[in-house]
């Protein structure tokens, strides 16, 4: 069975974009992060919501959202960037070992997929290609762009 | 011989102060062992006085700063840290350590989250003791001191403003900024447990043991002492140890 969740973080608020890019943009445009977990598991729903909110979520500072719908709305558009499947990814390497060492594990959790998402607001024709070149590494990370609804 | 109090320090994949924490506490007077956490077990607390999570970056900060380090405590050890409190033992969480020991629900509820910045923080910062409650890791602190941070996620928020406003006001929040360093809720820098033997603080009290840890060369303590601010926290919970 495969569901996502996406935590939002809920006293941060949005950050200037220049910050994300190398060079500062000439228009004001705001953004904010955002982690997409796709977990592949066995067992209870409930207990796969259990084991996020124990493991993953932040109660008092972050929110959690469930299913694939985004967490944000009004965005321009928003990434989705990851470590390639080859690659390590030592975040989702912790989590499972934590898992893994679990004497009685809530749900057979088969795989995790980790995801940042950055949201960015703001009115502008700008591509998102920018934005990509300049927060994702291509030797590591895939990414997909999502676009805001008109 | 007389027997020394005892501190054990629990060391993550990624603590990196474990070892200037072991010699502040044997500065004063505490004999330190470091014990990494794939080694920890209830039996382990036996005869030690004062476990310390020191500060660094447990588990990469991997999902968010002390997780990992909570849950995989929580698996080797259980509830053997309550009860190590609950029968006396005095717990020390200083930076990592202090957002440890939040998620694991051994201080007041709250959360340590990103600066408001987004940015990792390194300076020196002011310090008000609150002063309304007794802490046996203040005592011999002056009002005012000063101490070294370096954090990203110190921030110190609750699920309401209201929430740690009255943790102030109770005295549990026993350390504030004198400013607004990170946009901690009512400036808290550190809490205290309603025991009063559970200390976490964001500030590093190992990197100022001596004066010339100082970034002024020409700094005195106001109390005259001839140590660092730290020196005296740790002092403060040794002689308390010490006097049981």
């Amino acid at each position: 069975m495969k569901a996502i969740f996406e935590i939002t973080d809920r006293y941060l608020e949005a950050g200037d974009c220049s910050a994300l890019l190398y060079a500062p943009l000439d228009e004001a445009l705001s953004y904010r992060q955002t982690r997409r977990y796709t977990l592949d598991y066995e067992g209870d729903q409930a207990a796969a919501l259990d084991f996020v909110s124990k493991t993953l979520l932040d109660e008092v500072g972050q929110e959690l959202h469930q299913g694939e719908g985004a967490a944000l709305s009004d965005y321009l558009f928003a990434i989705d960037y990851g470590m390639k499947p080859g690659a390590l990814d030592l975040e989702k390497e912790a989590v499972m070992s934590y898992y893994r060492n679990l004497k009685e594990a809530p749900i057979v959790l088969n795989d995790l997929k980790i995801e940042h998402r950055v949201y960015v607001f703001g009115e502008s024709k700008i591509s998102a290609d920018r934005f990509v070149s300049d927060i994702c590494n291509r030797a590591i990370h895939t990414w997909t762009v999502i676009e805001g609804k008109e | 011989m007389e027997k020394r109090p005892h501190a054990l320090l629990l060391k993550f994949p990624g603590t990196n102060c474990d070892a200037e924490t072991a010699r502040a506490l044997e500065a004063v007077g505490f004999s330190a062992d470091v014990l990494p956490i794939s080694q920890v077990e209830p039996s382990k607390l036996e005869a030690v006085d004062l476990v310390v999570l020191s500060g660094g970056f447990s588990y990469g900060d991997y999902v968010m700063a002390g997780r990992l380090a909570q849950l995989v405590s929580e698996n080797a050890l259980g509830d053997s840290l309550k009860q190590f409190r609950d029968a006396g033992g005095y717990l020390l969480g200083i930076c990592n350590g202090f957002q440890i020991l939040t998620r694991m629900g051994l201080l007041p509820e709250g959360s340590l989250i990103h600066n408001d910045s987004g940015r990792f923080k390194c300076n020196w910062v002011k310090l008000k003791k609150s002063g309304l409650k007794d802490s046996p890791f203040l005592r011999a602190l002056p009002d005012e001191f000063e101490l070294p941070i370096a954090h990203a996620e110190g921030r110190f928020v609750t699920k309401q403003a209201s929430e740690a406003e009255a943790l102030v006001a109770s005295g549990l929040g026993v350390l504030t900024y004198a400013e607004d360093i990170n946009g901690s809720f009512s400036q808290i820098a550190g809490l205290q447990d309603e025991s009063g033997r559970v200390l976490g603080l964001m500030p590093h009290p190992e990197r100022f043991m001596e004066k010339a840890h100082h970034y002024d060369p020409d700094w005195t303590n106001v109390t005259g002492g001839k140590h660092g601010s730290g020196h005296y926290l740790f002092q403060s919970i040794f002689e308390e140890i010490s006097k049981k």
